[in-house]
């Protein structure tokens, strides 16, 4: 089967890693497009999403001196075992593609012309998403059999954005959901659902995000596996079971209020909560 | 007979037209009058240019800001102490070339139990004795039929429904505050007033309406009358007010649009579709109308939606929610947290909570702090500030909803807090 992945940076961590783990299965990648990091669009995004000092400060890292030794450590601890290689570790795609042989292109818009023209050249059977643009339906018709997301939510009750702290306010099962991309956001049909069952043990919400994304990786191998075999079939969300077909399970970048709330249904939060009642 | 009608409309549009041109033609002249404003209105034009040109809105993120509610309330009250007048009422808005209204009787008497419930939050005891003040003076004002009159005061003699209903709820929780007897018959004597004028649709109509038509959003007179069934505990008032809330609900769409707003030469700025939401929904709560929850419910997630994909709600609406504006009505923003944290309040779904506190995030930001009096602490009534919806002022309503919206905020976080927070439920 021939895989491509699209990734929101050529610095991408979740990338770097879904490449090697593809590489590792024995499958390809064929190819990688990533999102080029300096382009205005993006720089102007971050600085709203970020700041000017977090995005200088993520410039620098990255950039200025893409820790230079080669040692040091991944953002997300879990992926440095995929991430390490040869008493170093993988900063770009480009140094992936370098030792496992495949073609990497940069791109300013996955969803460009050029973007597409490139893709639809490495003749995808997949695409599995990692990050970047939201796609247009051009883009979503290049792969034989569709563009592979892995939400870290399950759908179809928690769609969305901020999936793993809106399941742990909803009560929810924490988990992720492969699936194949639509023009909807994360609406597309279901492959498979994975709960999480490390979410109580988690310190912080971004150590309980860094998880879920391992354990996507981790399990990817199984549904193209999955898909390769016949034993994995797209089912689509409107035909699953649902307390109500018109609930709307649309949830939407959280509040950093809420967000600390949510916190505090993690181990670390738990204990936290437990402490202050015992002594307050 | 519909000819005299149609008479009379279009000499009312002339009347209106000619009241409007004159109002514009006295506020742009108000600069001559007191040049010293020129500053205030030139930094607040090249803040808001600035802002603008730079704003990055995006789907991953949206605006957060350091200061806190409690400092924001303090600020909004400052803002309303500066704006009340010698008489006791408050100042319907600052203009930035004419400088202070005169006193609005409609938004003195909705502002009392804001002016309450924001001087018990910050502990500022001014507050409580502005929202008695303005109670003195409303009193001052109730005509004979126990109606209250329309317009800014001394500018119009006519009784006004919507006005009369507006300042009702004020009056209710004054009675509540301090048990005085003649704010009791003020109320009596203004809800029977207002029933006694209702349409037999339930609407109000005629002479006592806005260029005499129905109006939806006339729900929040609905509303003062549950408030009233309840206080007085006379179920009247609260039929009267069902009666409304039925032909409001019936002017829903299935898609969650609202007819009837019926302003006759102004667009359906946020500002009125939230007044119809607000009206019913709370009057629904009170009467124990599932049906309306629901129905507002509908409209507000379109609402919702909008926010959170677009960071920004547009200030007008054309049918089906559709918009051309490139501003934001800031009053129907924090309107429309009010709705959501109600509706968070009655259904348990943590994402019209989400939405209100991002709302409420984003219009702390906008608020002056420190500053011309006037502007320090005051919500303009567009963003940009010359936007559609009272363009160059700061709106004493604006200041009302807003700070309506975060001691509701503060209400329901504090006791989401204190509950253990289990999980609940996110339907719509």
């Amino acid at each position: 089967m021939r895989v491509v992945i699209l990734g929101s940076s050529l610095y991408s961590e979740t990338a770097c890693a879904m490449a090697v783990r593809m590489a590792k299965l024995g499958k390809g990648p064929a190819g990688a497009l990533a999102l080029s990091t300096l382009n205005r669009a993006t720089l102007m995004r971050k600085i709203g999403q970020w700041g000017v000092a977090e995005v200088a400060r993520y410039a620098r890292t990255k950039l200025v001196s893409p820790r230079g030794d080669g040692q040091g450590h991944a953002k997300n601890p879990y992926l440095e075992t995929l991430l390490n290689h040869e008493g170093g570790m993988f900063r770009s795609l480009r140094q992936v593609a370098r030792v496992y042989g495949f073609p990497i292109a940069v791109c300013r818009d996955q969803n460009s012309p050029d973007a597409i023209a490139r893709l639809k050249r490495w003749a995808p059977d997949l695409i599995v998403f990692t990050g970047g643009n939201i796609l247009r339906k051009e883009l979503l018709k290049v792969p034989r059999l569709g563009v592979l997301n892995v939400h870290l939510g399950l759908l179809p009750q928690i769609r969305g954005m901020s999936s793993p702290e809106w399941s742990l306010l909803s009560g929810v099962p924490v988990g992720i959901t492969f699936h194949y991309m639509d023009a909807g956001i994360d609406t597309g049909p279901i492959l498979r659902r994975y709960e999480f069952p490390g979410a109580a043990e988690c310190e912080s919400l971004s150590d309980l995000r860094s998880r879920l994304i391992a354990f996507g990786i981790a399990k990817i191998g199984e549904v193209i596996e999955g898909l390769i075999l016949g034993t994995i079939s797209p089912v689509q969300q409107s035909n699953l079971n649902r307390s109500n077909q018109n609930e709307d399970c649309q949830f939407f970048v959280i509040h950093e209020w809420l967000k600390a709330r949510a916190a505090e249904h993690l181990g670390a939060g738990r204990r936290a909560t437990i402490a202050a009642s015992v002594h307050g | 007979m519909t000819s005299s009608c149609d008479d009379r409309r279009a000499n009312s549009d002339g009347n209106a037209m000619a009241a409007r041109m004159a109002k514009a033609f006295a506020e742009t002249t108000g600069l001559l009058r007191g040049p010293q404003r020129a500053i205030p209105l030139l930094q607040k034009l090249i803040s808001d240019r600035l802002r603008i040109t730079f704003e990055q809105r995006h789907l991953y993120s949206y605006a957060s800001t350091k200061r806190s509610s409690e400092e924001t309330l303090n600020a909004l009250l400052r803002w309303l102490l500066n704006a009340q007048r010698p008489d006791g009422g408050i100042a319907a808005y600052y203009s930035l070339l004419a400088g202070y209204s005169k006193s609005y009787p409609e938004v003195t008497g909705y502002l009392v139990p804001t002016m309450y419930d924001v001087g018990r939050i910050t502990g500022d005891g001014r507050g409580v004795v502005a929202a008695e003040c303005a109670v003195q003076w409303l009193l001052s004002l109730q005509m004979a039929t126990g109606a209250f009159p329309g317009g800014l005061h001394g500018s119009e003699a006519r009784p006004s429904v919507f006005n009369t209903g507006q300042i009702l709820q004020g009056l209710v929780r004054a009675h509540m505050e301090t048990k005085r007897p003649e704010i009791l018959q003020a109320v009596v004597a203004a809800g029977d007033w207002l029933i006694g004028v209702q349409q037999p649709d339930g609407s109000w109509s005629g002479p006592g309406a806005y260029q005499d038509a129905p109006h939806t959003y006339y729900s929040m007179v609905a509303w003062s009358l549950a408030e009233l069934s309840e206080h007085a505990e006379e179920d009247k008032y609260g039929i009267a007010a069902e009666r409304n809330l039925d032909w409001v609900l019936s002017q829903f769409r299935p898609s969650g649009w609202i007819d009837g707003i019926n302003l006759r030469g102004h667009p359906n700025y946020l500002h009125f579709i939230a007044y119809v939401l607000q009206g019913a929904l709370e009057c629904g709560i009170l009467r124990g109308r599932k049906d309306a929850i629901q129905i507002v419910s509908r409209s507000a997630w379109i609402l919702l939606r909008r926010f959170e994909n677009n960071k920004y709600l547009p200030g007008n609406y054309e049918a089906e929610f559709k918009s051309r504006a490139h501003y934001a009505c800031l009053t129907g923003n924090a309107q429309m947290s009010c709705v959501w944290l109600r509706l968070f309040e009655m259904t348990d779904d943590l994402r019209y909570l989400n939405a209100a506190l991002k709302m409420n995030e984003m219009l702390k930001r906008l608020i002056s702090d420190g500053g011309w009096r006037g502007i320090d602490g005051g919500v303009s009534g567009s963003s940009p500030v010359w936007g559609g919806y009272q363009p160059l002022r700061y709106i004493s309503w604006g200041c009302k909803f807003f700070a309506d919206a975060l001691v509701l905020e503060h209400r329901l976080t504090r006791s989401l807090q204190a509950s253990a927070f289990g999980a609940l439920p996110c339907a719509s």
